[in-house]
């Protein structure tokens, strides 16, 4: 007998195949993740609550919707959007303060909560009618401090009563220059639009008329051109003696105060439905270190997944079509001269 | 998240139409093509032929299970009934600026905490201790303000009880935070016991209106009432009658004419008359007891991951597929193609 001619014990590329599935499978087993750094921001949200954010201006996906409801859909989505770890803390503003509802609560675990109190806000929570917008960011900027957050601010600017023209925007401890973090966020349309009146009880009893709402702020010394006014007298009349008449009863987005608000206090500002909220977030407030950890499993479940394909599929169809190859020119076990 | 059967769900069920690979098995075998001419001429192996189809199942089973590990297979969340301790309470908390002042009626000086301080330290042990309640907060003062809603997400019911000692506003309009917490329990139609613990050191009149309003909707369905009355020094207290010679109406008493109001009502109720932090804890276990009753309750299950499970499953029947492989039994010199060598 012949000896048997050595023929190199070459591995099944098959096997092979099956042992790098195995491998990939085992090691998703082992959930390996890839832990990347992400930004978080931890906010103190006011929401103003007055009652000019019940102007229809504003809108939700193309439909009109009050500046108010238009905020809480921006807050919510905003919500839903940084990265887990930051935390929220919400107050509403009205009068001349913000009043803080609860304290900072981490978004992921805390967002049906969070989102519930936003969904809930209501004008009818408001406390006082007035809308001193500039002693309220000073209070919030106060309030988000306190609890070492950044400030997101959303109002539409509207002051009620008027401010006083002689007296210059101020702050305490910043005129400017004092880098605070977070921004203004303005909400509502351009033209002005009627505020809608409430009775006591709550119902919507029409729009707020001209001589419903203070046009004029006449506290402290009156204007230099005072005495051009009708029946202006230095004691009796140092404002003149005609009707302060206005636009104060009408309301739009005062955009340049609030960025003149934002320059004064160091904030920044962003319009709603123009800018992208998160984005603007990003950009003023402080990004603060946080780990994502990224579920790699599904990479190797995919990769064991498609070397069994291999070995199922394209080896025996390879396989297949090597012998219809050969079948041109065959080469029998026996022309080759059977082994052994 | 996609539903499947049985509560199964799947994260990106894009990759499930790598499913239509799954079969490939029971088609096409991984096995070396053997130099033997051909197995007709062997008898039928029962054995060998049940083998055969274990091997092509395991690899139909190692393809699924990648697939759907792949895709991210979970439980989806739900809810489950179960018995055990918990019920549905609504704070409602008084956030008037006197709630900032100490028992003694005065602005805190130095180390002194007040009654908003005690009434803080104090609920967030209480809220710690009930893990598996549902609780909501309402503040009221001027008007009343939804500050959680009814939540099973502690976090957040801790965080608004945090902000309870924060300057307060002006007024105390207790019907209305009323109407506003029992509203927040009226969403609940399980079958956990409701309670309002209302939490104030004041009182004021209930209009008319709105006490005729409040009788018709706790008229509706039980709710236990709890009022912790934080009694400053020197004011005259909810339950003394005041002497013969003094008018007793809501005017001059609110606090003994809310607990009045409150005691008509027709709920289970319980007042608490509080001096100082130690009261308020009495106060507080006490409540903490009487709102242990065994009741049956809804529980909801957060998404169980199942991904780990199909890997294992995958891992096995790989093991399985490779082991019947190493076990190729060759005849002849054959390459990988099947050719002889």
């Amino acid at each position: 007998m012949a000896p048997r001619p050595h023929v190199p014990r070459r591995i099944d590329p098959r096997t092979v195949g099956l042992a790098v599935a195995l491998a990939l499978a085992v090691a998703a087993l082992l959930h390996p993740t890839w832990t990347s750094r992400v930004a978080r921001h931890d906010l103190t949200v006011v929401v103003d609550i007055t009652t000019s954010m019940m102007v229809r201006d504003a809108s939700i996906e193309g439909r009109p919707a009050s500046r108010l409801d238009a905020a809480k859909r921006g807050l919510t989505d905003l919500i839903a959007r940084i990265a887990c770890g930051s935390r929220v803390a919400l107050a509403v503003f009205s009068e001349r303060r913000a009043f803080l509802l609860f304290e900072p609560v981490e978004v992921c675990s805390g967002y049906p909560a969070i989102a519930g109190t936003l969904d809930r806000l209501d004008w009818r929570m408001a406390w006082e009618g007035d809308s001193r917008i500039s002693k309220g960011v000073a209070d919030a900027l106060e309030v988000a401090g306190s609890l070492d957050t950044d400030l997101v601010f959303v109002t539409d600017g509207h002051e009620a009563p008027p401010l006083r023209p002689d007296q210059p925007l101020w702050f305490p401890g910043g005129d400017g220059d004092a880098k605070r973090h977070g921004l203004l966020v303005g909400v509502g349309g351009d033209a002005l639009s009627p505020i809608p009146k409430f009775d006591d009880d709550g119902h919507e009893v029409g729009f707020l008329a001209e001589s419903d709402v203070p046009q004029d702020n006449r506290q402290g010394p009156p204007p230099s051109n005072a005495e051009s006014r009708t029946g202006y007298n230095a004691r009796n009349a140092p404002f003149g003696a005609e009707v302060a008449r206005g636009n104060e009863h009408l309301s739009s987005l005062k955009q340049d105060y609030l960025e003149d608000l934002g320059r004064v206090t160091g904030l920044g500002y962003a319009r709603l439905g123009r800018d992208d909220l998160a984005g603007a977030v990003a950009r003023f407030a402080r990004a603060l270190p946080a780990n994502a950890a990224a579920d790699l499993r599904p990479l190797f479940g995919l990769a064991a997944f498609a070397a069994l394909v291999l070995v199922y599929l394209v080896a025996p169809l390879a396989a297949v079509t090597v012998r219809r190859r050969r079948r041109g020119a065959p080469r029998s076990i026996a022309s080759r001269g059977a082994p052994a | 998240m996609t539903d499947l059967l049985g509560g199964l769900a799947v994260r990106s069920p894009g990759l499930l139409i790598l499913l239509l690979l799954a079969p490939l098995p029971l088609v096409l075998q991984p096995r070396k093509p053997s130099g033997f001419p051909a197995l007709d001429g062997l008898p039928d192996d029962p054995v060998s032929t049940a083998l055969d189809w274990a091997i092509r199942v395991a690899g139909v089973v190692a393809l699924s299970a990648l697939v759907l590990a792949a895709a991210g297979l979970q439980v989806g969340a739900r809810t489950i009934e179960r018995t055990g301790r918990g019920s549905h309470i609504s704070l409602l908390i008084d956030r008037s600026g006197s709630m900032n002042d100490t028992f003694a009626g005065r602005t805190p000086e130095g180390g002194e905490e007040s009654k908003s301080q005690a009434a803080k330290r104090l609920l967030d042990a209480f809220v710690a201790r009930r893990p598996r309640d549902q609780i909501g907060i309402v503040g009221f003062s001027t008007a009343p303000m939804l500050v959680v809603p009814m939540t099973d997400r502690l976090d957040a019911v801790r965080a608004g009880i945090a902000a309870i000692d924060r300057p307060g506003l002006a007024f105390t309009d207790v019907g209305r935070g009323l109407a506003m917490a029992l509203d927040q329990l009226e969403g609940d139609t399980g079958l956990a016991s409701r309670s309002i613990v209302l939490v104030s050191d004041g009182a004021a009149v209930i209009d008319r209106k709105v006490q005729e309003a409040l009788r018709n909707a706790f008229a509706k369905r039980p709710v236990n009432l709890y009022w912790l009355y934080l009694r400053s020094a020197g004011s005259p207290g909810i339950f003394a009658p005041p002497p013969p010679d003094k008018p007793d109406n809501p005017q001059v008493l609110p606090e003994r004419h809310l607990n009045i109001f409150l005691g008509s009502l027709g709920q289970r109720y319980r007042a608490f008359e509080a001096e100082n932090a130690e009261a308020v804890a009495d106060a507080i276990a006490e409540i903490d007891k009487l709102e242990a009753s065994e009741i049956r309750y809804r529980e909801t299950l957060p998404n169980v991951d199942l991904a780990g499970v199909a890997y294992a499953v995958a891992v096995g029947a790989l093991a399985l597929i490779i082991a019947a492989k190493l076990l190729e039994v060759r005849i002849g010199n054959t390459d990988s193609h099947g050719r002889a060598a």
